[in-house]
């Protein structure tokens, strides 16, 4: 049996003595595809940075194939590859940013012609793109030529932040072509983090959450941030959303604790049921992604400009009749509230 | 005016008919640069990269150092290599002094710290990224270290060329530790003083045109090199 990729063991990062990072345990298997979802700066970047065993981390250890492995190991050097959110191309050809990890590994003799090939993969003529200036790019082509860097390696792992953050329309599919070929050609596994939901939630094995450097699970979370005042109608506490309705959790271990309300427990109903100690949110359903691992639908609903997310079945969703744009009631026990720390 | 312009004329004729007493300070002017050039590059680039690159205690004080002598007067400079290379220095045994040996290592300390602090600033200006980059497409730490090098290369080249135009037009140290001796240690600079004050213009415009030939043709295989690479 193949051991897994990572092992993820007890880890935390730092940064001028700043936790930014907490992962008690991850696993990636062989070609999978692994999604981390989360806001700015909520540690996905250092960790794709740890996986790609660029920093060391503060603590804990990570196992690459079992063993464990550090920066500059020759375990990991020629193996795992990252793609940053910014590409950084060298001062050099296109051809030359390419060829240049090709070099490194001693592969010189079909360089050419795999240059050509990994340009191809990213939609890139080489005839016309090979030669040409790394400051002779547009942004999305940059992007591009930074994945067929790494694509021409054919990792066994490639982490990608943001790969179609920052780019047009057209670049985002070729990027979306070109990672779903090396996992299905070559088994490449892949941790991707990115706000693109839709696509994550299309190709991805398992998609996590990640809030100020932690996992919440595989389920989508809600993050309501506080500050929050003792509502005068009931015991609970609330805070005002902006169309003037009031989101309520239970007592907030401080006014400006962060409120976690997990999308599971959260009900879309296209009338109010009145069901008391309950909190019931009139929004519009502004987005509709079909997981393809589960079959569930997860719909986005915009209660003024605040986006919650909820969890439906197949079935459920068939008898819904729910479209985006439709007006919506969103349901959930203030008690199923949990607090971030 | 007549004289400035008869100068000119006459320089034209030195240079063109070869006039052996100022080729021969353009001869001692390139090699005292091209060798104290090449000391200052082999040891300023490694310890800029040091500089720029690697935090360690003491940098800042080490920088504001490397800082103020880039402001070196090259006549405190000459003083300090005379005193040092003189009979009665620690070095006077070595019997540099009024060589162009001598010149070259007073031209290196004023240079040296020019191709430091510029070799630093490109360092330090370095995008992020490309350590990141670099390692995930599998450098190791020497290959980290030579590939950063040629990611900055334009701004150690910018260094060079600001150290090789101070070394090139300083006259201190050449005069002091060389002592402007004809046929021996007499470079352009040292050159062009003393014709001026004989009242000689042409051989000293003849040498300043060669100056500013020099410093020409340097900037064009520069600019032509960056074009290249």
């Amino acid at each position: 049996m193949n051991p897994d990729i990572y092992q993820i063991e007890r880890l935390t990062h730092a940064y001028n003595g700043n936790p930014v990072l907490r992962i008690d345990a991850l696993t990636v298997r062989p070609a999978s595809i692994i999604g981390i979802i989360g806001p700015n700066g909520s540690g996905k970047s250092t960790l794709l940075k740890l996986l790609a065993f660029i920093e060391k981390p503060a603590s804990g250890r990570i196992l690459f194939k079992g063993v464990p492995a550090e920066p500059f190991a020759e375990s990991v050097r020629f193996q795992v590859t990252l793609l940053t959110q910014e590409p950084y191309l060298m001062k050099r050809s296109v051809f030359n940013n390419i060829a240049y990890g090709l070099k490194l590994r001693g592969n010189g003799a079909d360089v050419r012609e795999r240059v050509m090939e990994a340009l191809s993969w990213v939609g890139l003529e080489g005839d016309q793109f090979a030669g040409r200036r790394w400051n002779e790019l547009s942004g999305g082509e940059s992007q591009r030529v930074a994945l067929a860097a790494r694509l021409v390696l054919r990792p066994e792992v490639l982490l990608l932040d943001e790969p179609t953050a920052s780019v047009d329309a057209a670049s985002v599919q070729m990027i979306k072509d070109a990672v779903f070929k090396a996992k299905k050609e070559w088994g490449t596994s892949l941790v991707i983090a990115s706000h693109d939901w839709p696509w994550l939630y299309e190709i991805c094995d398992e998609v996590r959450h990640m809030f100020r450097g932690r996992f919440f699970g595989t389920c989508e979370q809600n993050i309501l941030f506080g500050p929050w005042q003792p509502a005068s109608h009931n015991a609970f506490w609330g805070r005002q959303l902006s169309d003037g309705q009031i989101a309520e959790v239970p007592a907030p271990p401080s006014p400006d604790a962060v409120a976690v309300i997990p999308s599971a427990p959260i009900s879309i109903l296209t009338e109010p049921k009145g069901t008391p100690a309950v909190c019931c949110l009139k929004g519009t359903v502004s987005r509709l992604i079909h997981e393809h691992r589960s079959g569930d639908i997860v719909a986005t609903v915009l209660v003024g400009t605040t986006p919650f997310t909820a969890r439906i079945t197949r079935n459920a969703f068939r008898r819904s009749d729910l479209y985006p744009g439709r007006e919506v009631f969103i349901e959930y026990k203030p008690c199923a509230v949990t607090w971030c720390s | 005016m007549d004289f400035i312009t008869g100068g000119f004329i006459k320089a034209f004729e030195l240079l063109l008919w070869g006039d052996r007493e100022t080729y021969s300070a353009v001869y001692a002017t390139l090699l005292v640069s091209t060798g104290s050039m090449g000391a200052s590059l082999i040891l300023g680039i490694p310890f800029g990269f040091l500089l720029g690159y690697h935090p360690f205690k003491g940098k800042r004080h080490v920088r504001t150092l490397v800082d103020t002598l880039l402001a070196l007067p090259t006549v405190f400079v000459g003083l300090m290599v005379y005193a040092f290379l003189s009979r009665q220095g620690p070095l006077g045994e070595m019997g540099l002094l009024f060589t162009l040996r001598g010149i070259a290592i007073g031209q290196t300390i004023l240079a040296l710290p020019i191709v430091i602090s510029l070799t630093a600033t490109a360092v330090e200006a370095m995008d992020r990224h490309l350590r990141i980059t670099l390692i995930s497409l599998g450098a190791n730490r020497r290959q980290l270290l030579f590939s950063s090098l040629w990611e900055v290369r334009y701004g150690i080249v910018a260094a060079a060329l600001t150290a090789y135009g101070r070394v090139m037009t300083e006259v201190g140290i050449s005069m002091m530790v060389g002592g402007n001796i004809k046929w021996h240690t007499r470079t352009i600079t040292t050159a062009i003083a003393l014709e001026t004050n004989k009242g000689l213009f042409a051989t000293g415009i003849a040498l300043g045109l060669v100056l500013i030939f020099i410093a020409l043709f340097v900037n064009v295989s520069v600019s032509f090199l960056k074009r290249r690479y």
